[in-house]
């Protein structure tokens, strides 16, 4: 499925700053959709569409740190970078924390903000490229057997198809075929592919 | 070794569970600083190499339960160090203090790997409680 174009959503509750945003990152060429409030925009919010926020800190009703909590209990992954007028430490590092991608304090130079916008687009892009081909390893070990299952498990700890052999009870002719089973059925061309894919879907503690 | 590092063993038994993890204190510090980072002593071990480098050399030689990088190391290329120091200990919690005012200096860092910045002068409440969290 092709990808939506990258917008650039601002949410700020001040009009001046709203409008000055829009212009600038329309005449930079981007895609920008702008909204009042932080519930306006979790109204319309649509994961699927690719890009980036740009977020006022302080705002009546719900906060810009809110809303990125918010954001974070939905499973969203859209690269936030903050703004504001008053920010502090603590509440720098209280954004970072929680997985903001930037913070920036106002005022700040145009080409400050397009140079974060872009690198948060980017980021977006590869966030998703990841995204797919770890759902794409996940299908494909769904389509494993309990056995065959039990198999990857083993090699891909660096075990020897005897010792798999040894540690499931079954001979070591068997263990090849269902190794076989498994390399087909992942799409691994070598035992490395392999080790990423686990390690892409399971990355090591 | 690259630098020395002055080494405090004198965990107190302020909280017993704590003996044995270490603290590294990475600078000197100003005073006001190096009073509270002194205090963590009733805590637990500290150890106080004197660089950035010397400090990372020692979170693989001791049970490093965090890593603290005191505010006079601020004219170091902290970022590089934060970005090394995560490669190399991806869990190890990473603490930096800084000037309060420096709000681009304290996303930097976070951006880079540290685990938490903390404003000068810190408080020892604060600062022990962040030490206590990474000790668990």
């Amino acid at each position: 499925m092709k990808d939506l174009p990258q917008s650039v959503f601002v949410v700020d509750d001040d009009d001046a700053v709203r409008d000055s945003l829009r212009l600038l990152l329309k005449s930079a060429g981007m895609a920008c959709e702008v909204f009042a409030s932080a519930q306006e925009f979790l109204t319309s919010y649509e994961p699927a569409h690719p890009g980036c926020l740009v977020l006022d800190v302080r705002m009546p009703g719900m906060s810009g740190l809110e809303m990125q909590q918010e954001l974070n209990l939905r499973g969203a992954m859209i690269p936030v970078i903050f703004i504001t007028g008053h920010g502090d430490i603590p509440m720098a590092v209280e954004a970072m924390q929680h997985g903001a991608f930037d913070f920036l304090q106002k005022p700040f130079r145009d080409q400050e903000l397009l140079d974060r916008v872009q690198r948060a687009l980017a980021r977006d892009t590869e966030n998703r490229t990841r995204l797919r081909h770890t759902d794409k390893i996940r299908e494909r070990l769904a389509t494993l057997s309990p056995r065959e299952r039990e198999v990857l498990d083993l090699v891909t700890q660096g075990k020897a198809n005897k010792m798999v052999a040894g540690d499931l009870g079954v001979s070591q002719r068997t263990v090849e075929i269902h190794r076989a089973h498994v390399m087909q059925k992942m799409e691994a061309g070598s035992l490395a592919e392999l080790v990423r894919m686990m390690m892409a879907v399971a990355p090591p503690r | 070794m690259a630098g020395s590092a002055e080494i405090d063993g004198s965990a107190g038994d302020e909280d017993g569970t704590h003996r044995g993890r270490t603290v590294i204190v990475a600078g000197q510090s100003s005073d006001r600083t190096r009073e509270v980072l002194h205090a963590l002593r009733g805590f637990t071990n500290v150890i106080w190499p004197k660089s950035l480098e010397a400090a990372l050399e020692q979170t693989g030689s001791v049970d490093a339960a965090c890593l603290v990088i005191a505010d006079d190391l601020r004219e170091e290329p902290i970022d590089e160090f934060l970005r090394e120091a995560r490669e190399l200990h991806r869990n190890l919690p990473i603490f930096v203090i800084t000037d309060p005012d420096d709000v681009a200096e304290a996303v930097s860092a976070m951006r880079h790997g540290a685990t938490a910045v903390i404003e000068i002068p810190p408080s020892y409440a604060a600062l022990r409680e962040e030490v206590a969290r990474a000790m668990t």
